[in-house]
Protein backbone atom coordinates (compact mmCIF):
# COMPACT_ATOMS: atom_id res chain seq x y z
CA UNK A 1 0.00 0.00 0.00
CA UNK A 2 3.03 2.53 0.97
CA UNK A 3 4.54 1.65 -2.58
CA UNK A 4 1.38 2.39 -4.52
CA UNK A 5 1.29 5.64 -2.11
CA UNK A 6 4.54 6.66 -2.72
CA UNK A 7 4.30 5.89 -6.71
CA UNK A 8 1.02 7.68 -6.61
CA UNK A 9 2.95 10.56 -5.26
CA UNK A 10 5.96 10.73 -7.39
CA UNK A 11 3.10 11.02 -10.46
CA UNK A 12 1.27 13.72 -8.80
CA UNK A 13 4.39 15.61 -8.56
CA UNK A 14 6.53 14.85 -11.71
CA UNK A 15 3.51 14.17 -13.93
CA UNK A 16 0.81 16.91 -13.53
CA UNK A 17 3.32 19.44 -14.37
CA UNK A 18 3.28 21.68 -17.59
CA UNK A 19 6.05 23.24 -19.76
CA UNK A 20 4.88 26.73 -20.73
CA UNK A 21 7.13 28.46 -23.63
CA UNK A 22 6.38 32.36 -23.90
CA UNK A 23 7.28 34.25 -27.10
CA UNK A 24 7.31 37.87 -27.12
CA UNK A 25 7.11 40.66 -29.86
CA UNK A 26 7.03 44.27 -29.34
CA UNK A 27 7.30 46.73 -31.93
CA UNK A 28 9.04 48.75 -29.35
CA UNK A 29 10.69 48.24 -25.59
CA UNK A 30 8.30 50.93 -23.70
CA UNK A 31 5.14 49.98 -22.11
CA UNK A 32 1.55 50.80 -23.64
CA UNK A 33 0.19 53.20 -21.76
CA UNK A 34 -3.46 52.95 -20.91
CA UNK A 35 -4.62 56.58 -19.48
CA UNK A 36 -6.82 57.08 -16.95
CA UNK A 37 -10.47 55.92 -18.17
CA UNK A 38 -8.87 54.02 -21.20
CA UNK A 39 -10.06 50.60 -21.33
CA UNK A 40 -8.27 47.44 -22.84
CA UNK A 41 -10.80 44.18 -24.52
CA UNK A 42 -10.05 41.24 -25.33
CA UNK A 43 -11.18 39.28 -28.22
CA UNK A 44 -11.28 35.61 -29.19
CA UNK A 45 -10.83 34.97 -32.71
CA UNK A 46 -13.70 32.56 -34.34
CA UNK A 47 -13.18 32.35 -37.97
CA UNK A 48 -10.67 29.12 -38.09
CA UNK A 49 -12.39 25.92 -39.31
CA UNK A 50 -11.54 23.23 -36.94
CA UNK A 51 -11.60 24.89 -33.43
CA UNK A 52 -12.96 27.78 -32.04
CA UNK A 53 -11.00 29.96 -29.01
CA UNK A 54 -13.66 30.02 -26.49
CA UNK A 55 -14.87 32.50 -24.35
CA UNK A 56 -14.20 30.66 -21.13
CA UNK A 57 -10.21 31.65 -22.14
CA UNK A 58 -10.91 34.67 -23.08
CA UNK A 59 -12.63 35.72 -19.66
CA UNK A 60 -9.83 33.25 -17.65
CA UNK A 61 -7.13 36.25 -19.32
CA UNK A 62 -9.46 38.56 -19.18
CA UNK A 63 -9.47 38.04 -15.36
CA UNK A 64 -5.77 37.82 -15.19
CA UNK A 65 -5.28 41.09 -16.93
CA UNK A 66 -7.51 43.04 -14.93
CA UNK A 67 -6.52 45.08 -12.05
CA UNK A 68 -7.39 48.75 -10.08
CA UNK A 69 -5.87 50.33 -12.41
CA UNK A 70 -6.15 48.51 -16.00
CA UNK A 71 -9.96 48.10 -16.85
CA UNK A 72 -10.75 45.58 -19.41
CA UNK A 73 -14.58 45.38 -21.37
CA UNK A 74 -16.29 41.79 -20.99
CA UNK A 75 -15.82 40.18 -24.31
CA UNK A 76 -19.78 39.74 -24.65
CA UNK A 77 -20.50 42.97 -23.81
CA UNK A 78 -18.47 44.95 -26.27
CA UNK A 79 -19.71 42.36 -29.53
CA UNK A 80 -23.04 42.90 -28.27
CA UNK A 81 -22.49 47.12 -27.95
CA UNK A 82 -20.71 46.45 -31.77
CA UNK A 83 -23.26 43.92 -33.00
CA UNK A 84 -23.14 42.88 -35.89
CA UNK A 85 -19.66 43.82 -36.83
CA UNK A 86 -17.15 41.72 -34.46
CA UNK A 87 -19.10 38.34 -35.28
CA UNK A 88 -17.12 35.36 -36.95
CA UNK A 89 -18.40 36.46 -40.41
CA UNK A 90 -18.27 40.19 -39.73
CA UNK A 91 -14.39 40.68 -37.21
CA UNK A 92 -11.89 41.97 -39.25
CA UNK A 93 -8.99 39.88 -39.73
CA UNK A 94 -6.76 43.25 -39.89
CA UNK A 95 -5.56 46.78 -39.31
CA UNK A 96 -6.86 48.12 -42.67
CA UNK A 97 -10.51 46.67 -42.61
CA UNK A 98 -10.40 47.71 -39.04
CA UNK A 99 -9.58 51.04 -39.79
CA UNK A 100 -12.35 50.77 -42.45
CA UNK A 101 -14.55 49.73 -39.50
CA UNK A 102 -13.96 52.74 -37.64
CA UNK A 103 -15.08 55.45 -40.28
CA UNK A 104 -18.17 53.78 -39.92
CA UNK A 105 -19.39 56.88 -37.71
CA UNK A 106 -21.71 54.56 -34.95
CA UNK A 107 -19.11 52.48 -34.68
CA UNK A 108 -16.42 54.99 -33.92
CA UNK A 109 -18.99 56.89 -31.81
CA UNK A 110 -19.22 52.61 -29.06
CA UNK A 111 -15.64 52.44 -29.51
CA UNK A 112 -15.12 56.14 -28.28
CA UNK A 113 -17.51 56.44 -25.86
CA UNK A 114 -16.64 52.85 -24.48
CA UNK A 115 -13.13 54.49 -23.91
CA UNK A 116 -11.55 51.37 -25.85
CA UNK A 117 -7.89 52.11 -26.56
CA UNK A 118 -6.37 48.55 -27.68
CA UNK A 119 -7.63 45.56 -28.55
CA UNK A 120 -6.38 42.33 -27.66
CA UNK A 121 -7.05 39.42 -29.96
CA UNK A 122 -6.73 35.55 -28.89
CA UNK A 123 -6.24 32.92 -30.88
CA UNK A 124 -6.00 29.75 -30.30
CA UNK A 125 -7.05 26.03 -28.75
CA UNK A 126 -6.48 23.40 -26.77
CA UNK A 127 -6.42 20.13 -28.00
CA UNK A 128 -5.39 16.46 -26.67
CA UNK A 129 -2.17 15.34 -28.76
CA UNK A 130 -1.62 12.17 -27.83
CA UNK A 131 -3.42 9.15 -25.64
CA UNK A 132 -2.21 5.80 -24.26
CA UNK A 133 -2.97 3.12 -22.18
CA UNK A 134 -6.57 1.95 -21.49
CA UNK A 135 -9.23 1.68 -18.36
CA UNK A 136 -11.70 -0.94 -17.78
CA UNK A 137 -14.48 0.27 -15.63
CA UNK A 138 -17.51 -2.59 -14.80
CA UNK A 139 -20.80 -2.22 -12.60
CA UNK A 140 -22.84 -5.10 -10.92
CA UNK A 141 -24.97 -5.72 -8.90
CA UNK A 142 -22.60 -6.58 -5.86
CA UNK A 143 -20.56 -3.30 -6.59
CA UNK A 144 -18.30 -1.56 -9.40
CA UNK A 145 -15.05 -0.83 -9.98
CA UNK A 146 -11.84 0.38 -12.54
CA UNK A 147 -8.91 -1.18 -13.54
CA UNK A 148 -6.01 0.09 -15.46
CA UNK A 149 -3.86 2.83 -15.94
CA UNK A 150 -4.93 5.51 -19.31
CA UNK A 151 -2.65 8.77 -20.22
CA UNK A 152 -3.22 11.67 -22.29
CA UNK A 153 -1.03 14.90 -24.05
CA UNK A 154 -2.93 17.92 -24.49
CA UNK A 155 -1.27 20.99 -25.54
CA UNK A 156 -2.65 24.63 -25.25
CA UNK A 157 -1.35 26.89 -27.89
CA UNK A 158 -2.62 30.47 -28.11
CA UNK A 159 -1.78 33.60 -29.25
CA UNK A 160 -2.85 37.46 -28.58
CA UNK A 161 -1.97 40.17 -30.74
CA UNK A 162 -2.81 43.65 -29.80
CA UNK A 163 -3.70 46.61 -31.74
CA UNK A 164 -3.44 50.44 -30.67
CA UNK A 165 -6.88 51.74 -31.88
CA UNK A 166 -5.00 55.01 -31.54
CA UNK A 167 -3.13 54.61 -34.63
CA UNK A 168 -4.48 51.69 -35.90
CA UNK A 169 -1.26 49.91 -35.62
CA UNK A 170 -0.10 46.36 -33.97
CA UNK A 171 1.77 46.92 -31.12
CA UNK A 172 2.68 43.47 -29.38
CA UNK A 173 2.06 39.69 -30.31
CA UNK A 174 2.80 37.25 -27.37
CA UNK A 175 2.49 33.18 -27.95
CA UNK A 176 1.92 30.98 -25.21
CA UNK A 177 2.59 27.42 -25.90
CA UNK A 178 1.56 25.08 -22.59
CA UNK A 179 1.94 20.99 -23.03
CA UNK A 180 1.38 18.84 -20.20
CA UNK A 181 0.30 15.07 -19.37
CA UNK A 182 -2.17 13.78 -17.12
CA UNK A 183 -3.37 10.57 -15.66
CA UNK A 184 -5.95 8.27 -14.80
CA UNK A 185 -5.51 5.46 -12.68
CA UNK A 186 -8.09 2.58 -12.76
CA UNK A 187 -7.83 1.19 -8.38
CA UNK A 188 -11.23 0.04 -7.60
CA UNK A 189 -11.96 3.82 -8.00
CA UNK A 190 -10.43 6.41 -11.03
CA UNK A 191 -7.90 8.36 -10.08
CA UNK A 192 -7.42 11.21 -12.21
CA UNK A 193 -4.13 13.15 -12.02
CA UNK A 194 -5.18 16.29 -14.45
CA UNK A 195 -2.89 18.82 -15.62
CA UNK A 196 -4.15 22.14 -15.86
CA UNK A 197 -2.34 23.06 -19.31
CA UNK A 198 -5.10 25.15 -20.25
CA UNK A 199 -5.00 26.81 -17.05
CA UNK A 200 -1.17 27.02 -17.05
CA UNK A 201 -1.36 28.71 -20.54
CA UNK A 202 -3.89 31.46 -19.21
CA UNK A 203 -2.07 32.33 -16.27
CA UNK A 204 0.86 32.56 -18.43
CA UNK A 205 -0.34 34.63 -21.22
CA UNK A 206 -2.07 37.19 -18.59
CA UNK A 207 1.01 37.80 -16.45
CA UNK A 208 2.97 38.38 -19.86
CA UNK A 209 0.18 40.73 -20.98
CA UNK A 210 -0.26 42.34 -18.18
CA UNK A 211 3.59 43.31 -18.53
CA UNK A 212 2.52 44.87 -21.24
CA UNK A 213 0.76 47.68 -20.07
CA UNK A 214 1.10 50.49 -17.96
CA UNK A 215 -1.84 52.71 -16.47
CA UNK A 216 -2.23 55.74 -16.18
CA UNK A 217 -4.47 55.75 -13.17
CA UNK B 1 -29.36 -9.45 11.71
CA UNK B 2 -28.24 -6.12 10.09
CA UNK B 3 -27.84 -5.60 6.77
CA UNK B 4 -24.97 -3.94 5.59
CA UNK B 5 -24.48 -2.30 2.52
CA UNK B 6 -20.88 -2.72 -0.20
CA UNK B 7 -19.41 0.59 -0.26
CA UNK B 8 -18.81 0.10 -3.50
CA UNK B 9 -22.93 0.25 -4.22
CA UNK B 10 -23.36 3.87 -4.69
CA UNK B 11 -20.24 3.64 -7.32
CA UNK B 12 -21.95 0.73 -8.81
CA UNK B 13 -25.30 3.09 -9.23
CA UNK B 14 -23.24 6.26 -10.08
CA UNK B 15 -21.91 4.04 -13.07
CA UNK B 16 -25.32 2.89 -14.52
CA UNK B 17 -26.35 6.45 -14.18
CA UNK B 18 -23.76 7.42 -16.92
CA UNK B 19 -24.29 4.93 -18.76
CA UNK B 20 -27.85 5.70 -18.91
CA UNK B 21 -27.20 9.38 -19.25
CA UNK B 22 -24.32 9.46 -21.12
CA UNK B 23 -24.94 6.65 -23.85
CA UNK B 24 -28.03 8.65 -26.05
CA UNK B 25 -31.10 10.07 -24.49
CA UNK B 26 -33.03 13.18 -26.02
CA UNK B 27 -31.38 16.77 -26.90
CA UNK B 28 -33.44 18.70 -26.16
CA UNK B 29 -32.91 22.51 -26.69
CA UNK B 30 -34.74 25.36 -26.10
CA UNK B 31 -33.37 28.72 -26.82
CA UNK B 32 -34.47 31.96 -25.36
CA UNK B 33 -31.41 34.15 -26.55
CA UNK B 34 -32.20 38.12 -26.08
CA UNK B 35 -30.29 39.39 -28.85
CA UNK B 36 -28.56 43.02 -30.05
CA UNK B 37 -29.83 46.02 -31.77
CA UNK B 38 -27.64 46.05 -35.18
CA UNK B 39 -25.42 49.04 -35.07
CA UNK B 40 -26.25 49.64 -38.68
CA UNK B 41 -27.84 52.78 -40.84
CA UNK B 42 -31.56 51.39 -41.62
CA UNK B 43 -31.90 52.57 -45.53
CA UNK B 44 -35.24 53.88 -46.76
CA UNK B 45 -37.53 51.60 -48.25
CA UNK B 46 -40.57 50.24 -46.65
CA UNK B 47 -40.95 46.13 -45.96
CA UNK B 48 -43.72 44.11 -44.77
CA UNK B 49 -41.84 40.81 -43.24
CA UNK B 50 -44.35 37.72 -43.06
CA UNK B 51 -43.86 35.36 -39.83
CA UNK B 52 -46.04 32.83 -40.37
CA UNK B 53 -47.20 31.00 -36.43
CA UNK B 54 -45.28 28.09 -38.09
CA UNK B 55 -41.94 29.71 -38.53
CA UNK B 56 -42.68 31.87 -35.00
CA UNK B 57 -42.74 28.34 -33.34
CA UNK B 58 -40.59 26.26 -35.20
CA UNK B 59 -39.03 23.12 -33.86
CA UNK B 60 -35.87 21.53 -35.71
CA UNK B 61 -35.27 17.60 -35.98
CA UNK B 62 -31.97 17.59 -37.42
CA UNK B 63 -32.30 13.95 -36.21
CA UNK B 64 -33.96 11.74 -34.60
CA UNK B 65 -32.83 12.40 -31.03
CA UNK B 66 -32.60 16.35 -31.48
CA UNK B 67 -34.83 18.88 -31.55
CA UNK B 68 -34.02 22.72 -31.32
CA UNK B 69 -36.63 25.36 -30.36
CA UNK B 70 -36.17 28.39 -32.65
CA UNK B 71 -38.99 29.09 -33.55
CA UNK B 72 -39.33 32.09 -31.20
CA UNK B 73 -35.36 33.04 -31.02
CA UNK B 74 -35.12 33.31 -34.99
CA UNK B 75 -38.20 35.56 -35.47
CA UNK B 76 -36.04 37.62 -32.67
CA UNK B 77 -33.27 38.51 -34.27
CA UNK B 78 -35.04 38.77 -38.02
CA UNK B 79 -37.43 41.23 -36.38
CA UNK B 80 -33.83 42.91 -34.89
CA UNK B 81 -32.39 42.60 -37.79
CA UNK B 82 -34.52 43.79 -40.25
CA UNK B 83 -35.68 46.90 -38.02
CA UNK B 84 -32.11 48.09 -37.92
CA UNK B 85 -31.68 47.52 -42.06
CA UNK B 86 -35.18 48.68 -43.36
CA UNK B 87 -36.37 52.17 -42.26
CA UNK B 88 -39.86 51.36 -42.42
CA UNK B 89 -40.89 47.68 -41.52
CA UNK B 90 -43.58 45.85 -40.38
CA UNK B 91 -43.77 42.59 -38.66
CA UNK B 92 -46.83 40.19 -39.54
CA UNK B 93 -48.06 36.66 -39.52
CA UNK B 94 -49.87 36.54 -42.39
CA UNK B 95 -49.97 38.66 -45.70
CA UNK B 96 -54.24 39.33 -45.47
CA UNK B 97 -53.03 41.45 -42.21
CA UNK B 98 -50.54 44.10 -44.93
CA UNK B 99 -52.40 47.41 -44.36
CA UNK B 100 -49.92 49.74 -45.82
CA UNK B 101 -48.49 49.80 -49.42
CA UNK B 102 -45.24 48.52 -49.10
CA UNK B 103 -41.98 48.56 -51.47
CA UNK B 104 -41.14 44.86 -50.57
CA UNK B 105 -42.34 41.56 -48.84
CA UNK B 106 -39.87 39.32 -47.22
CA UNK B 107 -41.33 35.32 -46.35
CA UNK B 108 -38.40 33.69 -44.39
CA UNK B 109 -39.00 29.74 -43.94
CA UNK B 110 -35.96 27.52 -42.87
CA UNK B 111 -35.06 24.86 -45.21
CA UNK B 112 -32.40 22.79 -43.33
CA UNK B 113 -31.01 22.55 -40.21
CA UNK B 114 -27.66 20.59 -39.82
CA UNK B 115 -25.84 19.82 -36.14
CA UNK B 116 -22.51 18.11 -35.90
CA UNK B 117 -21.36 16.96 -32.77
CA UNK B 118 -17.27 15.63 -31.84
CA UNK B 119 -18.10 12.41 -32.48
CA UNK B 120 -19.38 12.95 -35.87
CA UNK B 121 -16.60 15.54 -36.85
CA UNK B 122 -14.12 14.38 -35.12
CA UNK B 123 -13.21 18.26 -34.19
CA UNK B 124 -13.36 19.66 -30.53
CA UNK B 125 -16.52 21.81 -31.91
CA UNK B 126 -20.39 21.43 -32.03
CA UNK B 127 -21.48 23.01 -35.03
CA UNK B 128 -25.08 24.12 -36.28
CA UNK B 129 -26.11 25.16 -40.08
CA UNK B 130 -29.52 26.51 -40.68
CA UNK B 131 -30.58 27.66 -44.29
CA UNK B 132 -33.47 29.97 -44.99
CA UNK B 133 -34.77 31.38 -47.77
CA UNK B 134 -35.84 34.33 -47.81
CA UNK B 135 -38.85 34.81 -50.55
CA UNK B 136 -38.65 38.43 -51.61
CA UNK B 137 -41.48 40.01 -53.58
CA UNK B 138 -42.57 43.37 -54.78
CA UNK B 139 -45.32 45.29 -53.37
CA UNK B 140 -48.15 43.59 -55.39
CA UNK B 141 -46.36 40.00 -54.30
CA UNK B 142 -44.60 39.70 -58.04
CA UNK B 143 -41.82 37.67 -56.94
CA UNK B 144 -38.30 39.82 -56.99
CA UNK B 145 -35.95 36.66 -55.60
CA UNK B 146 -35.90 33.63 -53.40
CA UNK B 147 -32.51 33.79 -51.68
CA UNK B 148 -30.92 31.20 -49.72
CA UNK B 149 -29.32 32.35 -46.73
CA UNK B 150 -26.96 29.26 -44.86
CA UNK B 151 -25.73 30.49 -41.25
CA UNK B 152 -23.55 28.61 -38.99
CA UNK B 153 -22.39 28.48 -35.15
CA UNK B 154 -19.97 26.75 -33.35
CA UNK B 155 -18.73 26.32 -30.22
CA UNK B 156 -15.91 24.53 -28.89
CA UNK B 157 -16.37 21.47 -26.75
CA UNK B 158 -15.44 21.27 -22.92
CA UNK B 159 -14.60 19.02 -20.44
CA UNK B 160 -17.89 17.91 -19.00
CA UNK B 161 -19.98 20.67 -21.09
CA UNK B 162 -23.53 19.25 -21.44
CA UNK B 163 -24.42 18.84 -24.86
CA UNK B 164 -27.86 20.33 -24.54
CA UNK B 165 -25.80 23.37 -23.65
CA UNK B 166 -23.15 23.23 -26.38
CA UNK B 167 -25.13 22.78 -29.65
CA UNK B 168 -27.90 25.67 -27.88
CA UNK B 169 -25.13 28.58 -27.60
CA UNK B 170 -24.24 26.55 -30.88
CA UNK B 171 -27.03 27.44 -32.34
CA UNK B 172 -27.87 30.72 -30.87
CA UNK B 173 -24.08 31.91 -32.81
CA UNK B 174 -25.74 30.66 -36.12
CA UNK B 175 -28.96 33.02 -35.54
CA UNK B 176 -26.84 36.13 -34.41
CA UNK B 177 -25.31 35.13 -37.76
CA UNK B 178 -28.25 35.96 -39.52
CA UNK B 179 -27.60 39.97 -38.44
CA UNK B 180 -23.91 39.36 -39.98
CA UNK B 181 -25.27 37.64 -42.82
CA UNK B 182 -28.12 40.19 -43.64
CA UNK B 183 -26.22 43.00 -42.86
CA UNK B 184 -23.32 42.29 -45.24
CA UNK B 185 -25.42 41.18 -47.79
CA UNK B 186 -29.31 41.72 -47.88
CA UNK B 187 -28.65 45.10 -50.08
CA UNK B 188 -26.38 43.27 -52.72
CA UNK B 189 -29.38 40.65 -53.75
CA UNK B 190 -28.70 41.63 -57.12
CA UNK B 191 -32.50 41.43 -58.04
CA UNK B 192 -33.13 43.64 -54.96
CA UNK B 193 -30.37 46.06 -55.71
CA UNK B 194 -31.65 46.28 -59.61
CA UNK B 195 -35.57 46.53 -57.96
CA UNK B 196 -34.76 49.18 -55.17
CA UNK B 197 -32.82 51.05 -58.04
CA UNK B 198 -35.44 50.80 -60.55
CA UNK B 199 -37.89 52.21 -58.14
CA UNK B 200 -35.50 55.08 -57.14
CA UNK B 201 -35.40 55.97 -60.75
CA UNK B 202 -38.85 56.12 -61.31
CA UNK B 203 -39.19 57.90 -58.26
CA UNK B 204 -36.87 60.77 -59.03
CA UNK B 205 -38.85 60.93 -62.64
Amino acid sequence: MRVIGLWLALLGVAGCSTTTTIDEYRSSDEQLQVASGDRVVLLGRRDAGHYETDAEFVECVGDKLRSSTLAVMPEQTFMDALYPWLEPRTAPKGLLRMRRLMQEPQVAKVIADQAIRYFVWLDGSTETLDKGGSISCAAGPGGAGCFGFAKWDKASIYEAIVWDLSDFTEVARVRVDSEGTSYLIGAVAPIPLLTPVKSDACKSLGKQLKALFVSDG
Amino acid sequence: MSKQMSPSRPLCWVFCALLLGGCGGMTRVQLESSFPTLLIEPRELRAAVIMSPEFSQYVATPNKNMTLEIGASQRSILEKTFGGLIDEVVFVDAAELIEQPQDIIIRPSVVEVQVAVPSENYLNVYEVWIKYNLAISDGDDNPIENWFMPVYGKTASAFMLQKDAAVGSATTIALRDIGAKLSLDFYRIPALQSYIDERRREAAR
